[in-house]
């Protein structure tokens, strides 16, 4: 079994994930907005899981897509944690959840202008010089177009070119767009700066309309999903690989098995044994 | 700022939009796509609220909870990055606004407070614990208390009564302890009486027991000072096994 494989670290699921042994990821993945500045319990908590396991950050508030001002008092928390948890990778997702000084605690889609191109490249170059480390920015799930002058091909291309950041590829979120906007998903990722990829998210999702997806991260993945990610992998070198489930979680056994499943797929797809791959190799657990 | 204008009228339109359920005209996107971002947003901060917030969402009828939570969400930006952090807004939020729901339910703030409590003190970051041993002389020595508590005041006992049930007759004077014991992380809450305020209050400033009564003595009931320490060392006592009172002073 390699450490390619992790897992969201969700409260819901900590205790038993903690005793049973029954969830064997590779590696967590987190959210700072949830673990910092925080004591007690889940400190504790936290502080156990962070004994084990290589954490890995994914935030939710940094809102890179904003009009207004980065927060540095928040970046500076987050550096701090990223420090304390000696974290390799910070990613955060291509939109919005801040707007006119108010958050959202959700991810609204950007336009896909060049103004916006400049605007955002200019923030992440911005957080990448605070925090000292490359970012990777992810491409979100968006169920409508905003005053759209591009494809969002484009769109995600020339930022990451313009910011000289890495990409975090949800390969579930190229799927519900594909089918939202109806495009073909292969050509989508062919499409991508796939050279610039540094981890991967799987994930589950809910079909609402006949139309239309939305990305819940509260169902298993989907067989096409996993197809997919086998078609993707093929292209990318050896990153993280990140399986997110955030609700209606289910036995952990079930979780695990979804992670043997990635597991044997990127066996097959990745070279793991080899000496130069395994730089990447994200936890040495 | 690179972003031009109208890119700036989209952003703020669509956020204005799920913060108010209001669509701009010109905001340019799929109408009949658009009100999933609403219920999105609106869910992750009506679920937040919730769940700090259960007491008061039980005692609330549904379509009044909705509408404040709506009108709450809609009035006022939300400034937490940590969402745990964002119904302190919405307790701020009630007191700072006269409303004919608080004239209906007088009680609302208290219980917001206490319920707000709850998950400070549960969340909160851990303060230095201070070095103590564990006997001591309950007169002369300075004791040492768990540094994570508050006390509350109320005007009707929330912590002790289902807000259903309580009425006008039940206003006064309450006051509750609440602190984070330090090897489970549980939140334990106490109701205490005016007195135990202040001399907690007193021992928190490392002021000896026997000094805290000298200066109450003319303002109480007691016959002797006897008396008052035979009253007020059990109930130590008592906070010492609950974990509030951790010891006493090394000097
Ligand atoms: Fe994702």
């Amino acid at each position: 079994m390699n450490n390619y494989i992790g897992i969201g670290f969700r409260k819901e699921f900590s205790d038993e994930f903690l005793s049973s042994g029954k969830l064997k990821p590779g590696f967590i993945e987190v959210a700072p907005e949830n673990w910092m500045g925080i004591g007690g319990y889940w400190k504790k908590i936290f502080k156990q899981v962070t004994e084990k396991y290589l954490v890995l950050a994914h935030g939710l508030s940094l809102s890179i897509g904003s009009p207004e001002d980065l927060d540095w008092t928040f970046l500076k928390q987050v550096k701090d944690f990223i420090k304390e948890y000696d974290i390799q990778i910070y990613s955060e997702h291509l939109s919005y959840s801040k707007c006119d000084n108010a958050h959202l605690y959700d991810l609204l889609p950007v336009p896909f202008t060049e103004d916006a191109i400049k605007h955002i490249s200019n923030r992440i170059k911005h957080v990448q010089d605070f925090l000292e480390m490359k970012i990777a920015i992810e491409n979100v799930s968006y169920y409508t177009p905003v005053a759209a002058e591009m494809t969002e091909l484009e769109f995600i291309n020339e930022i990451v070119s313009e910011a000289d950041c890495n990409l975090l590829l949800d390969v579930n979120n190229v799927y519900v767009n594909a089918f939202n906007h109806k495009y073909n998903a292969i050509e989508f990722i062919h499409g991508l700066p796939l050279e610039k990829v540094s981890y991967i998210h799987m994930a589950g999702h809910e079909q609402v309309e006949p139309d239309l997806i939305i990305d819940t991260h509260g169902a298993n993945v989907i067989e096409l999903v996993y197809d997919l990610f086998d078609y993707t992998t093929r292209f990318v070198r050896p990153v993280p690989v990140l399986l997110e489930r955030d609700f209606n979680i289910p036995d952990l056994e079930v979780l695990q098995d979804e992670i043997n499943k990635l597991n044997r797929i990127i066996s097959i797809n990745w070279d793991l044994q080899n000496e130069s791959t395994k730089k990447h190799i994200p936890a040495a657990v | 700022m690179n972003l031009q204008k109208n890119t700036y009228r989209q952003q703020s339109d669509l956020a204005n939009y799920c913060r108010t359920n209001i669509l701009s005209g010109s905001l340019k996107v799929r109408k009949d796509r658009v009100h999933h971002y609403r219920r999105l947003v609106f869910n992750v901060v009506d679920d937040s609220l919730r769940s700090a917030y259960p007491l008061l969402n039980n005692l609330l009828p549904p379509k009044q909870w909705d509408l404040l939570v709506k009108e709450f969400f809609a009035n006022h930006a939300c400034q937490s990055t940590k969402i745990w952090q964002m119904p302190e807004e919405f307790y701020q939020y009630v007191i700072s606004k006269e409303s004919a729901l608080k004239k209906k339910y007088p009680l609302m703030e208290d219980l917001m407070k206490f319920e707000w409590t709850e998950v400070e003190l549960f969340m909160m970051e851990n303060e230095a614990y201070p070095s103590f041993k564990t006997k001591g002389d309950w007169l002369n020595d300075v004791m040492i208390i768990n540094p994570e508590y508050k006390i509350l005041s109320f005007a009707y006992p929330v912590h002790i009564k289902n807000a259903k049930y309580i009425t006008a007759s039940d206003k006064g004077n309450y006051f509750l302890l609440g602190f984070r014991e330090k090897e489970t992380g549980k939140v334990q809450f106490m109701d205490i009486s005016a007195i135990y305020t202040v001399i907690i209050e007193n021992i928190a400033k490392e002021i000896k027991l026997i000094d805290i009564i000298n200066a109450l003595e003319g303002q109480l009931n007691f016959d002797s000072m006897d008396s008052m320490v035979q009253q007020i060392v059990p109930f130590l006592k008592k906070l010492k096994e609950k974990g509030f009172i951790l010891g006493f002073k090394v000097e």
